[in-house]
């Protein structure tokens, strides 16, 4: 979902930016972190709690929750919702707490 | 609040509420515990929270394994439903110098002859505890099995729990405000919810030890000083040991939770119960565990905070009765490691209070050690 027609604010989309979630590949735009181009299409659940496994989405939109945590190529624990989309990402929905070795 | 008590300590940190178990257990009655805010908010919950047995002197050396072995099986001793979390990875102590190994060697032939499985391991061997672990200044290490480290709230809840079912009254968010003598001896406590008599008081106020003192007239040769630590962002299991370095000035721990708990002594650190958080801190820490574990670099920094060390002249504590106040006890200056020794801590003092044979001698911890200028030499100290 995308706002096409605003009353007050006008949204320049940038280019098309391909990349890939959990191996599906997804367009997202210039402009957009790598959650919001998630929740434009459509993907609600970004991880899983580490507990008792309850998903886990898009909530503070601004790097403070940890509710976005995924994997961004082979990387764990990215902020997915203030991390820059680019070209051919590899995003991931995380198990676990993620390791950095 | 009850009005009258046999026994009242002074703070609801780790060592208040050990020695407050202890003396129930004991079979003393009427035994109150006062804390200023809520249980182990002072230097207890702020701490590194590391257990080693691995010390320089026979005394300490007996006063760490003790607690450990206490802590091993504390979840049962302590009836605790919950878990203390003692994560008994070892510590691994890096030497740097030639110097230091010498002093380890000493150490560890000390530690040996007393039962504690220590032993000295090249920097390889250190790898296949820690893989990623920076050897290229490392001598030598030394690692110790029994060592680990605890979830310090939990613990403190654990002892305050089982204190509690033997009829401890626990009094929180209560400050001590006088302490009321007459003739040398105690009458009562004066708090902001009222006034307790009694003949006894333990002074177990961490980085408040001093003000506490001064109620009664007696000097402390202590004064607090802030040390700081910081948290990572929690990870997938990856540190086995508490590694820790003197030289290095450092330490670190990973909690079973996952996150990465690590210190140094700062250079100028305040004396003046300031508990704030320095930049300074977050910087030299930052770059000294980069530098010993390079993977944590990678990690974010969640929070930082700081606790206060109590400090004597020798760095050793200060325990027992004082001379010039009857029924006035000391288990203060821990310097740093009050939580590892807490469970003993709690016997030792019950024991004296009870008028019981101390079942390690501290006799050379009294105050009067610092008048006599028979101050102890411990090698071990961070």
């Amino acid at each position: 979902m995308r706002i096409e027609n605003h009353p007050i604010l006008e949204f320049k989309r940038g280019n098309e930016i391909k990349f890939y979630f959990d191996g599906e590949e997804i367009i997202g735009y210039e402009g957009d972190t790598v959650a919001s181009a998630l929740h434009a299409a459509g993907v609600r659940v970004l991880g899983e709690s580490v507990f008792k496994h309850r998903p886990r989405g898009f909530y503070c939109a601004i790097g403070n929750c940890s509710s976005c945590l995924m994997t961004v190529n082979g990387e764990s624990n990215v902020r997915t919702c203030i991390t820059p989309l680019k070209e051919k990402m590899t995003v991931e929905i995380q198990k676990g707490k993620g390791e950095i070795l | 609040m009850i009005n009258k008590a046999n026994v009242v300590i002074v703070g609801g940190g780790i060592s208040g509420v050990s020695i407050a178990y202890n003396l129930a257990k004991k079979g003393m009655k009427d035994i109150v515990v006062i804390e200023k805010k809520y249980l182990a908010s002072g230097a207890t919950g702020r701490c590194g929270a590391g257990v080693r047995a691995q010390w320089g002197t026979e005394m300490n050396c007996r006063i760490a394994h003790e607690s450990i072995k206490f802590y091993e099986k504390a979840n049962e001793n302590l009836n605790y439903e919950r878990d203390i979390d003692f994560k008994q990875g070892g510590y691994l102590i890096l030497a740097t110098t030639k110097k230091e190994k010498e002093q380890f060697e000493k150490n560890l032939k000390l530690q040996n002859r007393l039962g504690i499985p220590s032993k000295m391991i090249s920097s390889e061997e250190a790898k296949k505890i820690v893989p990623y672990l920076n050897t290229e200044d490392v001598v030598v290490a030394t690692y110790c099995p029994i060592d680990g480290h605890i979830n310090p709230f939990k613990a403190t809840d654990a002892y305050a729990l089982a204190a509690e079912k033997l009829g401890v009254k626990i009094y929180k968010y209560t400050e001590v405000l006088d302490i009321v003598i007459e003739d040398g001896e105690i009458k009562k406590v004066v708090t902001d919810k009222g006034d307790i008599e009694t003949d006894i008081i333990v002074n177990a106020a961490g980085g408040y030890a001093k003000q506490i003192a001064e109620m009664v007239g007696v000097d402390l040769p202590v004064f607090s000083e802030r040390h700081q630590i910081l948290v990572t962002e929690p990870v997938e299991e990856m540190l086995g040991p508490m590694v820790m370095s003197f030289s290095k000035n450092l330490y670190c721990q990973q909690t079973p939770e996952g996150s990465f708990i690590m210190g140094r002594s700062g250079e100028n650190e305040p004396t003046d119960m300031r508990i704030t958080s320095s930049w300074d801190f977050l910087d030299k820490m930052a770059k000294t565990i980069t530098h010993t574990l390079p993977p944590i670099s990678e990690l974010t920094v969640i929070r930082q905070w700081a606790g206060l060390y109590n400090i004597t002249p020798d760095r050793q504590p200060i325990y027992g009765e004082t001379k010039d106040v009857k029924g006035f006890f000391l288990a203060v200056g821990f310097s740093g490691r009050g939580f590892m020794v807490a469970p003993m801590t709690g016997l030792l003092i019950a024991e004296q209070i009870m008028g019981e044979e101390n079942s390690i001698d501290i006799s050379s911890l009294s105050l009067e050690r610092f008048e006599k200028g028979e101050l102890v030499f411990e090698p071990s100290v961070v």
